[in-house]
């Protein structure tokens, strides 16, 4: 009778997809790995902004900051020119060695290490915010053009057609250049302010495409028509009925492009179109491309290891996901 | 039966694809979008930078002056070997006739100059050179609507030339009357020039060496138009044959170019160094210039080790592979058969404050503080090894004029602590912390962002809040005309040699170009003034330091250091004489003295790709 009894409540509970999806994720220890270095990475941005928030707050208290984070000083040789009247170093004097100048130190001095970490505050911050601009725009658009048909969706195909047919990063790269160092609308958008914007609002095409197919499929479901048939009105049923129910995909699709938008701030960076005064990995690499020269490579190391490390866990990562939350790749 | 089995409609297909494949592999070679080799003598230049423009009346940067030169012969030129620097005549046949008064000069043009062949000439064939076609060119920096940023060169001192462009702002575009009589500039026949100035102007002798004041054919610009910037038909030793925007410049040989020789005196040193083997030979020596444009410094050094350019400056990072101790090409470079020349650079660069901007105009401390934040000896090490001098005052040192002691009573000396303290000065003079601040470099190269990261710095250790801006450099330019600029990385080297030609970029009246931060001191004007007519005696050299001393004073410019040039080449480029005054030797009308072995060049590249493989 117990039995029964537990086995009726488990049915009537059942568990959501997100549950789901989380039990299924759990199981593949690889994927749960790269999650904690995607957390671990964004934990790092987060810190960084802490400490800087700290730093503007506590000044007067005397906090100088995490010297983890300390990027501009100087931990180590800087770069001996092979004049008289300096003593013989080698080229290598700015190599790698214990303390903060571990992965080596740049042409100032500065430490290689610390700049990584800062660069991965930059890096996050131009996805996070990249990200919640494509999803405002592409997601909306996205819902009314497949909702609606008609005109509206000839305009939103039309339009995310067109700006489709431009190659993507020569589209990002034209909007960096035309909205950086403007002040728009009393904004000033400088350094990695331009960058986000540009990515964000080039990016939102996909999302819309996919948001646009899916509720095509879905406004037609007995669960659309049911809240039709008892008066919901069409902004209730897409934003309370309709998204809802595709969030896991919007999820699955932010994770991928997640690294699409941080591979694009570095190529930004990387052509002097991203951020200036700031570490960022393409700008690492950027000034270690002409080090190269005296063979000091561990700030293109460390830079590439870097990228390397959360694309590799975002794409596995969000190939887990994918596959845990999308029912029809579920093979469990 | 054989030929008719190949010719299947099968196999045909798959014999036309074999003879595409083929006739594609033959014809990659033959691609047109780069310059191609062939027989004739070429000498294999490098620009860092784009170049803005080929119209002598809008030449306004190094670069372009340097590829402009090549085109457009000026009435005198600097004696090639010779120092110090000496005037001789160019398409001038004799020095100037003075009036005792140094108000009027009368310049016989010589009558054997002939125009590049062009289209824009009847049949094609380059027109005699007229002492009209110098009127016509000054005419037409004059003109507003030329836009030229060369006008301050004539403003105020040519008898007429103030009121001919004053004519020019009402006249409707494309209207102006040229012929119009300016009664300072005159032709009494075809082959003088007469110019009657307002007051004396020694310095004219140096303009009339400047690309601004080539002659160009009014034919030309009547056909081109607006397009006249692609087509410099000028009278120079070499004509334009192609300007791939952004990639390469081609000149060849001017076929018409009038009987010039290499000069037969120069320096006691000359003869030892071999400058004097071409002596009395007719010019060019040479029959092609390839400027590729490389604005990254390593595919430039990449192509000097190939072979594939004759002459480059040294990059900061391929220093130690090229120069060792005692400032000597190292044993490797030697064994390349690289040669290496320095030339101490009448230049100066500095960190320029936008006098237009409040807070920067009204903020003397705040100067002050800058001034002393930066580490002039580690900025020269660092990003230069060593290759320069402090600057403590804009004169450099490669010139006579240059006092040791401007060092005394300079704001430009590294000193944090009296950097600290002026900027708390700073701070109470604003009422408060100071905003973050703007600083912009001309160039996208790293080495820009290099010197960006080092000011940054200099100036975040004494507690300023600065954001670097990076721009190419016509969009630098561009925003430096227009004052969008507050603080930024700039620099000068004299047009000529007299120091005049720094005090000209401090002048009010000369903003914005040169005068890109709007400085403005009425005492600093006067002394300007009164020295810019005044020839070279004691007194001058007395006033052009007291005019320093006033700039240093107001420091609109934190001055930062003067540069050392190094040039390195191949030793199948003879010849070589750098001038201090024509930055980085790109060609300033030089390139007609070098002497190129080609076939020493050959062996070198053969060599190469035998290592190679």
């Amino acid at each position: 009778m117990r039995y029964k009894t537990e086995k009726v409540d488990t049915l009537i509970k059942g568990r959501s997809l997100w549950a789901d999806g989380w039990r299924r994720l759990r199981k593949r220890k690889f994927a749960m790995l790269c999650f904690v270095i995607v957390l671990a990475y964004f934990a790092l941005a987060a810190a960084v902004y802490l400490d800087e928030f700290l730093k503007s707050r506590f000044a007067a208290q005397g906090y100088t900051g995490l010297r983890m984070f300390n990027w501009s000083q100087t931990v180590g040789p800087s770069y001996q020119p092979p004049m008289e009247k300096y003593a013989w170093t080698p080229d290598n004097a700015q190599a790698p060695q214990a303390g903060w100048a571990l992965l080596g130190t740049d042409f100032l001095g500065q430490s290689t290490w610390r700049k990584m970490v800062y660069g991965a505050k930059t890096s996050m911050t131009v996805a996070i915010c990249a990200s919640i601009i494509s999803l405002m725009i592409g997601v909306p658009l996205g819902a009314l053009a497949g909702y609606f048909r008609g005109k509206v969706d000839d305009l939103v195909v039309w339009l995310y057609t067109t700006l489709d047919t431009i190659p993507y990063i020569l589209l990002v790269m034209a909007f960096a250049v035309v909205l950086r160092n403007k002040t728009i609308f009393g904004w000033e958008i400088r350094g990695i302010t331009a960058v986000y914007l540009a990515i964000g609002l080039t990016s939102w095409v996909s999302i819309c495409r996919l948001i646009r197919g899916e509720v095509l499929k879905r406004k037609e479901s007995e669960y659309v028509l049911a809240a039709r048939a008892i008066g919901c009105s069409n902004s209730r049923i897409i934003f309370r009925h309709l998204l809802p129910n595709m969030f896991h995909i919007v999820i699955i699709n932010l994770s991928l492009q997640f690294m699409a938008f941080i591979h694009a701030e570095v190529i930004l960076s990387f052509l002097g179109l991203g951020e200036s005064d700031r570490p960022s990995w393409g700008s690492m690499i950027d000034a270690a491309r002409t080090e190269l020269a005296r063979n000091v490579w561990w700030e293109m190391a460390a830079a590439t290891a870097a990228i390397f490390i959360i694309s590799l866990a975002l794409n596995i990562f969000g190939d887990a996901l994918r596959d845990c939350l999308d029912p029809k790749l579920r093979t469990d | 039966m054989y030929s008719t089995t190949l010719l299947r409609p099968k196999r045909l297909w798959c014999w036309s694809w074999v003879l595409f494949f083929v006739a594609g592999a033959l014809l990659s070679g033959c691609g047109k979008d780069s310059p191609s080799g062939s027989e004739a003598v070429v000498l294999n230049q490098r620009l860092r930078a784009k170049i803005q423009t080929l119209d002598p009346a809008d030449v306004g940067d190094t670069n372009t002056d340097g590829v402009c030169k090549e085109f457009f012969d000026t009435l005198y030129q600097y004696h090639y070997l010779k120092r110090p620097y000496e005037i001789i005549p160019l398409a001038a046949a004799q020095m100037p006739e003075i009036s005792a008064d140094g108000l009027t000069w009368r310049i016989a043009v010589r009558k054997d100059v002939y125009f590049h062949d062009d289209p824009c000439f009847a049949g094609g064939k380059g027109r005699n050179l007229k002492a009209a076609d110098f009127l016509y060119a000054w005419k037409r920096v004059a003109d507003i609507r030329t836009r030229s940023k060369n006008w301050y060169i004539f403003d105020g001192k040519i008898v007429g030339l103030d009121d001919f462009r004053q004519y020019t702002k009402s006249c409707p575009p494309e209207q102006v009357d040229y012929a119009r009589r300016v009664d300072g500039l005159t032709a009494p026949d075809d082959h003088t020039i007469e110019i009657k100035l307002v007051r004396p102007w020694p310095q004219l002798i140096f303009w009339l060496a400047h690309v601004p004041t080539a002659p160009i054919a009014h034919e030309a610009v009547e056909r081109y138009g607006p397009d006249i910037i692609k087509h410099p038909v000028g009278t120079g030793a070499f004509m334009l044959k192609q300007w791939h925007r952004g990639v390469y410049v081609e000149a060849v040989r001017n076929p018409n170019y009038y009987p010039a020789f290499y000069p037969t005196d120069g320096m006691p040193e000359d003869a030892d160094a071999g400058l004097l083997a071409d002596a009395g030979k007719r010019l060019p020596l040479i029959d092609r210039i390839i400027w590729r444009i490389m604005e990254e410094d390593q595919p430039r050094w990449l192509l000097l080790m190939k072979g594939d350019i004759d002459l480059n400056s040294i990059p900061k990072d391929n220093f130690a592979q090229a120069v060792g101790f005692g400032k000597e090409l190292t044993p490797q470079m030697k064994r390349l058969g690289m040669r290496l020349t320095t030339v101490d650079e009448p230049c100066t660069f500095w960190v320029e404050m936008n006098m237009q901007d409040p807070l920067i105009c009204s903020n003397k401390p705040l100067r002050y503080a800058i001034a002393h934040a930066i580490d002039r000896m580690r900025f020269i090490d660092l990003l230069w090894n060593g290759r320069g001098y402090p600057a403590y005052g804009f004169i450099p040192p490669a010139m006579k004029e240059y006092d040791e002691s401007v060092k005394d009573g300079s704001h430009c000396v590294y000193d944090v602590n009296m950097a600290c303290q002026y900027l708390k000065e700073a701070e109470t003079l604003y009422g408060g912390k100071l905003p973050r601040f703007r600083l912009a470099m001309g160039g996208t190269d790293f080495i820009y962002k290099q010197m960006g990261q080092f000011l940054q710095r200099n100036l975040r250790d004494i507690g300023l809040d600065v954001q670097l801006e990076m721009f190419d450099w016509p969009t630098f330019l561009e925003k430096m005309t227009t004052g969008d600029l507050q603080l930024f990385f700039n620099g000068w080297m004299a047009d000529y040699p007299d120091v005049e030609s720094f005090l000209q970029i401090f002048y009010s009246k000369n903003a914005p170009w040169p005068n890109h931060g709007y400085y403005n001191n009425p005492q600093f004007d006067a002394i300007y003034e009164e020295v810019s007519i005044m020839p070279d005696c004691p007194e001058r050299v007395d006033l052009y330091r007291q005019a320093e001393k006033i700039v240093i004073e107001d420091m609109p410019c934190a001055f930062t250091y003067h540069r050392i040039g190094y040039i390195i080449y191949h030793d199948w480029l003879n010849n070589l004489k750098p001038d201090g005054y024509k930055s980085d030797t790109i060609g300033y009308g030089y390139s007609k003295y070098y002497r190129i072995d080609s076939q020493k060049r050959d062996a070198y590249r053969k060599q190469l790709k035998h290592q190679d493989e």
